[in-house]
């Protein structure tokens, strides 16, 4: 019963994961796209730790939520935030 | 089917989707940005790929352990039980490698992206490969 | 123009999850999900805190730090040879701005944003270290604790202003002494039973092996330590954290100032 419990979670969670990813790409503010790669960020980490890695999710919540949004966002500010249509 | 064998194979599904989708934006999106940003979202899911790949199905009757020994003295019988829970160790190792070689790659091109917005002023492609050949064909005059 | 582009794309897209679904759905990679793991990790398992046989023990409870520092050892250390090169090589971009001050003189946030980020950089810094420290018995180890610890600058930078960098003593030329300080150590750590046995032990070697007399200690009081995986925990997180610190500092340099780099370029010199 727990074991059927926690493979629907690993599907269900995998298969929102695709939603954001198609948001991310396609949306033309690029501070939009950032957040919404953050968003899949947190599925993926709550994803690894379902599948037992928990060396990997101390390393990829450090980085995938606080480090690269960080200097994506430094990075908008230099350059310009709308993609052309 | 069973179910759990038909929701493992949805996730395998949906990371290739991932896979795909972020193939498709790194080559088609004009904006610098975006392909940085999709150049994350893929190096993370063929991570996330490697990782399903050591999961296993449970034994009846014995829960799953991550590969930690929680016994500083452990017996032969708790040894011969931790190999019968325990998930693969190998493809997380070799994930952490890969996760800190991506990031460093990922540092250096940020970097880049500013140098070059510095020197030309603006971030699409088309319009540096068009300034480029301006300055090629001026060059060789 | 345009739109031919874009079909051809949208096909490349579906051509792409064919190919690779269609081998992997009649069996490609085995039966899914697996029913067992394979032999070479049960090796592993078997062998990493096993007190009957000490052959090629590690005196670590924990498999995946193992793997990492001590049986794969040599491939960890190329890996933290291509970071060292790849943040070597950012400094280079930028090699006329390093330590200079920067014009704008900022301010920084309000005051409560001030006092609140000072309490919370040091407890980021305390769960960085611990995280460091403990490594081998529970999962953490360098890499995860360097991670954590390396958000820090970041966030001082940009609530405090560039005025805490540049009056700072921690000057750019420091930090970069002590990251080569930190990768010294991981290779001394590599190195100091070949020195120590006049040539008669093994590179990354961590305990006693057959005929070889040297290994480091195993146990601290009674808590098991791993040898040298705790040592070399210690200085990757070390070089990690001063890693990020030069990063982030040319990131956030004024345009002004950065301006300077790319003068002249107009006329090739």
């Amino acid at each position: 019963m727990l074991e059927e419990t926690i493979f629907i979670i690993i599907g269900l969670i995998s298969m929102i994961s695709v939603l954001f990813v198609a948001l991310a790409i396609v949306s033309k503010d690029l501070l939009k796209a950032i957040m919404f790669s953050a968003v899949q960020s947190t599925l993926y980490a709550f994803l690894l730790f379902l599948l037992m890695a928990p060396d990997i999710v101390l390393v990829y919540i450090a980085i995938s939520v606080g480090l690269l949004p960080l200097i994506s966002i430094v990075l908008i500010k230099k350059v310009g935030r709308y993609e052309k249509a | 089917m069973d179910i759990r064998i038909s929701m493992y194979i949805a996730t395998v599904v949906s990371l290739y989707v991932n896979i795909a989708l972020c193939i498709y934006g790194v080559i088609s999106k004009p904006n610098l940005i975006k392909k940085f940003i999709a150049l994350t979202i893929l190096q993370d899911s063929i991570n996330v790929f490697l990782v399903l790949g050591g999961y296993r199905l449970w034994r009846p009757g014995l829960l799953l352990q991550p590969p930690v020994l929680l016994n500083w003295s452990p017996t032969s019988e708790d040894l011969k039980q931790f190999l019968m829970k325990s998930v693969d160790p190998l493809p997380q190792a070799l994930v952490l490698t890969a996760i800190v070689i991506g990031l460093a790659v990922n540092t250096f091109l940020a970097i880049v992206i500013i140098h070059l917005y510095r020197h030309f002023s603006t971030i699409d492609v088309d319009e540096i490969g068009s300034m480029k050949k301006v300055m090629i064909v001026e060059e060789s005059a | 123009m345009k739109k031919h582009r874009e079909m051809i794309f949208d096909i490349l897209l579906i051509v792409i999850i064919l190919l690779v679904l269609i081998p992997t759905l009649l069996g490609g990679i085995g039966p899914l999900p697996p029913r067992e793991i394979r032999p070479l990790a049960k090796a592993y398992l078997n062998s990493t805190l096993n007190i009957y046989n000490k052959d090629l023990w590690t005196a670590s409870p924990e498999a995946v730090a193992a793997i990492v520092w001590d049986y794969r050892g040599l491939d960890t250390f190329y890996e933290t040879i291509v970071f060292y090169t790849a943040i070597v090589s950012c400094l280079i971009l930028y090699r006329e701005i390093l330590g200079k001050r920067d014009i704008s003189k900022g301010e920084g946030l309000s005051i409560v944003v001030k006092r609140v980020t000072a309490i919370s950089l040091l407890g980021i810094l305390v769960v960085g270290a611990s995280t460091v420290l403990h490594g081998m018995l529970t999962p953490g180890g360098g890499f995860q604790g360097g991670a954590i610890m390396a958000v820090a600058p970041v966030i001082a930078i940009v609530v405090f202003s560039r005025l805490l960098v540049d009056t700072s003593r921690l000057s750019y030329s420091k930090v970069v002494t002590f990251r080569n300080l930190a990768i010294l150590g991981i290779a001394l750590t590599a190195l100091i039973p070949i020195i120590l046995n006049f040539g008669n032990a093994f590179i990354f070697q961590n305990q006693y092996k057959r005929s070889i007399n040297f290994s480091y200690p195993a146990h601290i009081l009674d808590v098991p330590m791993g040898g040298s995986l705790w040592f070399l925990n210690l200085f990757e997180g070390l070089a990690v954290l001063m890693a990020f610190y030069l990063a982030f500092n040319i990131i956030l340099y004024s345009e002004e100032v950065s301006k300077e780099v790319i003068l002249g370029e107009e006329y090739g010199y």
